[in-house]
């Protein structure tokens, strides 16, 4: 069962990778992309790892006291602290160049992120709550039809990152606006899809409002940068 | 950094030796039960019902317990039954007390663990079955079950 999560992960990587590939391809950070390979992988075990743990914590199992549940990681992983972890870890192994490391891993981590969603057609978890939509889908044995809402995630976030990737080669973006912008979609896809997804309680919406805020805050900063450049 | 995942792996190893069970304390021992009496509350009941079968020993079944509590809690209607089987009463005590504390789930102990083949599931666990009113199997979940699945399938058998 677990293979089929790692059938996920390994669409991601890929897509990580392919991105960092064509972007070294057509000069873009060419001369660091292998640090940013090893950066974006070490950010993902990582988050993997925190967010896993965070999530042990919330439901009241205690990692030092069970600590082969960690393996676990059907068992849930929570977004936030994983995302928080995978941006801090990226901020320390990026510190001498943070920018340049943002921006670079900016159209990447979209297009891995959307590659992780896609991966819901190797592990069979595409749909969401019922819909009436023409193009919505009945699981096996099901009359329900649901919204694929892990296919819609999947769609904007690889054409957020090939949009970004394409600007980032046509026109030069200021230092930390594409990291920024990647930020926002990343959060904002997760924000407008949450209410499709199916879920026991509430899901973590304040972690994505959050992220949304702060990646819009990184844009604004980095604008301003600009500006107060130029001025001067 | 070598010697930092030294540290961290002698943590783990540390605490995996000083694992203790839960006491108990006042969970009631599990009433013993027959794949008919099973049977019986699956078809008798007014709604639908999801059968959870676990076992103390079984890592697993930690990591989902949390979610089928939180179910159990929130599902209006749903019958939530545990079946906790190859186990020891001591066991299956200790891991309500710190994974079920006060979840609206009935559980109940088959040592032999035959119920769930009888039902016409396997003797792994952890394994959830998902009954419609009336007692029709909607579902049958091999593993741990994650939070999508269970939503999902709480949806199926709610709308039969």
């Amino acid at each position: 069962m677990e293979f089929s999560l790692l059938g996920a992960a390994l669409i991601g990587v890929g897509l990580v990778y392919a991105v960092l590939y064509w972007e070294a391809r057509r000069g873009i950070a060419a001369d660091c992309t292998r640090d940013l390979w090893d950066i974006a992988l070490s950010a993902a075990v990582v988050g993997l790892l925190v967010g896993r743990l965070a999530a042990m914590v919330s439901n009241g199992v205690n990692p030092l006291t069970h600590p082969a549940d960690i393996l676990i990681v059907r068992g849930g992983v929570a977004t936030g602290p994983a995302a928080v972890a995978a941006l801090a870890t990226t901020a320390w192994l990026g510190r001498s160049e943070l920018w340049r490391v943002a921006d670079g891993l900016s159209a990447a981590s979209l297009a891995g992120l959307g590659g992780w969603h896609a991966g819901c057609l190797v592990r069979g978890t595409c749909l969401g709550t019922p819909s009436d939509l023409p193009w919505a889908v009945a699981q096996s044995g099901s009359t329900i039809t649901r919204h694929p809402v892990e296919i819609y995630a999947a769609i904007v976030l690889v054409a957020g990152a090939v949009i970004l990737a394409l600007l980032r080669y046509r026109s030069s973006l200021m230092p930390g606006a594409a990291a920024g912008t990647a930020l926002v979609v990343a959060s904002a896809v997760r924000l407008a899809t949450e209410p499709l997804r199916p879920a026991i309680g509430n899901g973590p919406v304040g972690w994505y409002v959050l992220g949304v805020v702060a990646g819009m805050g990184v844009v604004t900063l980095s604008v301003r940068r600009r500006r107060v450049a130029r001025e001067s | 950094m070598r010697r930092l995942i030294l540290i961290v792996a002698l943590l783990f190893l540390l605490s995996a030796c000083g694992s203790t069970g839960v006491d108990p304390g006042a969970v009631p021992e599990l009433p013993a039960t027959t794949a008919e009496q099973i049977e019986a509350i699956i078809n008798d009941s007014p709604g639908p019902v999801v059968v959870n079968v676990w076992a103390s020993w079984c890592i697993p079944c930690r990591s989902e317990a949390p979610l089928l509590e939180q179910a159990a809690e929130s599902a209006d209607g749903v019958l939530f039954v545990g079946l906790n089987v190859q186990d020891d009463q001591q066991g299956a005590r200790g891991f309500i007390a710190e994974f079920f504390p006060g979840a609206p789930i009935d559980h109940y102990f088959n040592p032999d663990g035959n119920i769930p083949v009888a039902l016409g599931g396997t003797r792994g666990v952890p394994m959830t079955f998902f009954y419609a009113q009336g007692g029709e199997l909607v579902n049958l979940h091999a593993g741990v079950i994650d939070e999508r699945t269970l939503a999902l399938q709480l949806d199926e058998i709610s709308s039969r």
